[in-house]
């Protein structure tokens, strides 16, 4: 199989036009700008005044020069699935740059560009991998004509961005279906309605999933597209391996789960901090180990792999890659505040609120608890799916909880009728002062549990920053 | 079962077949101060649960509960057909196009009880697709046309363009006016009948049609209305009122002299107020954002 990661200009070298020198010149002093304000790392402005300057900057400087770029997308695990396939092809040394930072949108990516360009527009050598807002993929894919499509998940996640799940979907399958034929389009075999999307493809395609013969998730009233998306019928499962993803077929029209390219064979989640597993390609079985604790790591873990497998790069630092990637920013991350232990889970729909409550439920947890949630137009506007979120279970366990954000009535309200007393909830929209109300009254032999949506998370994160103490990990 | 697990231990012994529920249809009389349990039916959960609409159940049953009242909640799946006389509520919430259209074909077969069990009174409280699955049809943008139940005299047809905003509206019920809030979010363009009464007037958002000021529909004991939210734990009023309904019906009495124990309501009034806020600020707006352009990723 040859590599898709070779740089192939279509052309001749053009020079850069006035105008996109320009945009990029700008767009990297706003984010020095920035950065010197204090104002955060400048990840979108950089982005947002280099498109005004020049709004094809992006395909420029990514699509026009064969730059070649792996573009990830989809509900959850993006994030997690592009820190992994960083760290598979730095193993096997090729040169990678990726947007770390979460910012997934349109001025996001252009940001990356920008701010990765030299002045004469051009980007390190290696691949670009990109974390794409599954809302903004139909308008960032042609500008950046990706070699490598992986599409994680679709889960109802903020419907009030996108109206309806189903619109997404064929959006994505727009895009899925414009590729070029030897690009690859790599998909979750096991969530119904992505294996769905990848059907009209015509072209290199990779599938990904569990081949486990036990469930470890079950169906809740959070899952959704669990009928079939070709003839509307109740899927029947063999196992559900993650809320609505597993091992499905339709019994009326037939549709089923793909063969599995990359399948997770073996798995085992070790506590809060590990999950080992054995995933099979068709060169052969891997042994990994990874830092990070959950079923969702195995499935990012075999999307990784799979990207690799369609790119045609070998895997043959695959474990030791994998085996250093740690959490990412606020994924069940432990901090040392000043001696007391803080875990920070970053939660944003139902789904990820569920998974992290029942890792959280393995260890007692979460009994003192700050819980924070914004709107913002990165967290959406309608916090309806909170009474989705399983809180009834947790509820009990809480012995005291700080709430916090803009939308802390919304959050409050919910936990109070999921059964914890109102007596037992603090209502401090200021995430600063939350952070310190929930630490003056935590007990010497407690941990704080920090359960937040994005926005809170970062202001948190830069708090903690603030106070020096992140980046010192405790071992659990 | 897909029900809250919460709920599991008071519904256990009302998810038994239709024939040993019988004994539940007459409830037996409510000792002095006490009330008798209210039985609750939740239309298709594992279809119709978009949007945390199940917070409507949650907000009754822990409203009850924590008055000492049982509540037994039923839920009804594609395929049963129970009597809906033997519950004092039902719910039925809003669902995406295809689960929505699943709903409609299975529907036909519950409509006729559901009929007759609202001629006795029975509550009904729908939202968004409920409401139009109530109504005479739904006939979607493509021309399509989904059989409604005809309980509620109102027509939806599908509309270009979808209102998705925090929307407040005045409601009226048995003579007590109260601001009610939530979270619209439709395409669908609904056109009330003679045969109905609106549920409530808007003060901010776009109602059923972004037209004519009305939201939702009302008939007797059947309550429907557009607004997510989920609407009841943000409106603890028009949850009691429910509720005195409910009981009303077992006691014998008017629903203002059902003896409802006032509950302290702080958190539920300030997630009412903050909603109510975020409404008025989008006033005068009489659609939110198209989905189209957020698709494409325009977040502006």
């Amino acid at each position: 199989m040859t590599s898709l990661i070779d740089r192939r200009a279509p052309g001749p070298k053009k020079s850069l036009s006035f105008r996109t020198f320009l945009a990029l010149a700008a767009g990297k002093s706003a984010a020095h700008a920035t950065r010197l304000a204090g104002r955060g790392g400048g990840t979108s402005i950089t982005g947002m005044v280099a498109r005004r300057l020049d709004p094809r900057v992006l395909e420029r400087l990514v699509r026009d020069q064969g730059v070649p770029v792996v573009a990830i997308t989809g509900s959850n695990g993006k994030t997690t699935t592009a820190r992994f396939t960083a760290a598979l092809l730095r193993g096997e040394g090729v040169t990678v740059s990726h947007n770390s930072a979460g910012a997934n949108l349109i001025q996001g990516i252009t940001s990356l560009a920008v701010s990765y360009a030299d002045l004469r527009g051009d980007l390190p050598d290696g691949v670009l991998v990109v974390e794409v807002d599954e809302g903004a993929l139909p308008k960032v894919a042609p500008e950046l004509a990706p070699r490598a499509l992986l599409v994680t998940d679709l889960f109802r996640d903020q419907l009030d961005r996108f109206g309806e799940i189903y619109a997404v979907a064929d959006a994505i399958e727009s895009v899925a279906a414009g590729l070029p034929p030897e690009s690859a389009l790599i998909v979750n075999g096991d969530d119904p309605m992505v294996a769905m999307l990848a059907r009209s493809r015509r072209g290199r395609r990779i599938t990904f999933g569990l081949e486990i013969e036990r469930s470890t998730d079950r169906i809740t009233r959070a899952a959704d597209t669990i009928r079939c998306p070709k003839c509307r019928s109740d899927l029947e499962y063999r196992f559900v391996y993650l809320s609505h993803m597993g091992d499905y077929s339709c019994p009326s029209c037939g549709f089923q789960r793909p063969r599995l390219d990359v399948a997770v064979t073996e798995l085992e989640v070790v506590g809060l901090d590990r999950t080992r597993m054995e995933i099979q390609t068709s060169s052969g079985k891997l042994e990994i180990e990874i830092p990070q604790s959950g079923v969702h790591i195995a499935y990012d873990a075999a999307a990784a792999i799979a990207i690799l497998v369609g790119l045609g790069v070998s895997l043959e630092h695959a474990a030791e890659s994998l085996g250093a990637v740690g959490p990412a920013f606020g994924r069940l991350e432990t901090i040392d505040a000043d001696g007391r232990a803080l875990l920070l889970a970053f939660a944003k729909n139902p789904t990820s609120y569920n998974t992290t409550l029942r890792a959280l439920a393995t260890e007692e947890e979460p009994r003192q608890l700050l819980i924070a949630a914004s709107n913002t137009l990165v967290d959406g506007e309608d916090f309806g799916w909170l009474w989705d979120v399983d809180f009834e279970t947790m509820a009990p366990k809480v012995e005291r909880a700080v709430v916090s954000g803009t939308r802390a009535d919304e959050l409050a309200n919910r936990l109070k009728y999921a059964g914890v007393p109102a007596e037992r909830l603090t209502i401090v929209e200021d995430r600063r002062a939350a952070l310190d109300a929930a630490l003056a009254d935590l007990p010497a032999d407690c941990r704080l549990v920090v359960l937040t949506g994005y926005t809170p998370l970062i202001e948190l994160r830069n708090e903690m920053m603030r106070r020096g103490w992140t980046g010192r990990y405790w071992a659990v | 079962m897909t029900e809250l697990d919460a709920a599991a231990d008071t519904t256990a012994a009302a998810a038994v077949a239709p024939g040993t529920a019988a004994a539940a249809v007459a409830p037996a009389p409510a000792p002095l101060g006490e009330h008798a349990p209210i039985r609750i039916a939740h239309l298709y959960p594992s279809l119709l649960n978009v949007a945390g609409d199940g917070g409507n159940l949650i907000a009754i049953s822990r409203r009850a509960e924590w008055r000492g009242i049982a509540v037994e909640v039923e839920a009804v799946e594609k395929g049963q057909t129970p009597d809906f006389r033997r519950f004092d509520i039902v719910l039925f919430h809003g669902g995406q196009d295809v689960e929505m259209a699943v709903v409609a074909e299975d529907f036909q077969k519950q409509a006729p009880s559901l009929r007759e069990a609202v001629a006795e009174g029975t509550i009904v409280f729908a939202v968004c697709a409920g409401l139009q699955l109530l109504g005479h049809r739904y006939i979607s943008s493509a021309g399509e046309v989904m059989q409604g139940a005809g309980i509620l005299d109102l027509e939806t047809r599908g509309g270009p363009q979808r209102f998705m905003q925090h929307a407040a509206c005045e409601v009226t019920i048995h003579g007590e006016t109260q601001m009610v809030v939530g979270f619209e979010n439709h395409s669908g363009l609904t056109e009330l009948g003679p045969g109905c009464e609106p549920f409530g007037r808007m003060v901010a958002g776009a109602g059923n049609n972004g037209l004519n000021g009305l939201e939702g529909a009302r008939s007797g004991n059947v309550f429907a209305t557009y607004l997510h939210g989920p609407c009841l734990p943000k409106n603890p009023w028009l949850a009691d009122q429910l509720i005195r309904i409910a009981l009303s019906r077992a006691e014998g009495v008017a629903p203002s002299l059902v003896d409802l124990a006032p509950l302290d309501d702080e958190l539920e009034r300030r997630a009412h107020d903050v909603a109510l806020a975020k409404a008025m600020a989008n006033r005068g707006r009489r659609t939110a954002l198209e989905p189209a352009r957020l698709v494409r990723g325009l977040k502006k």
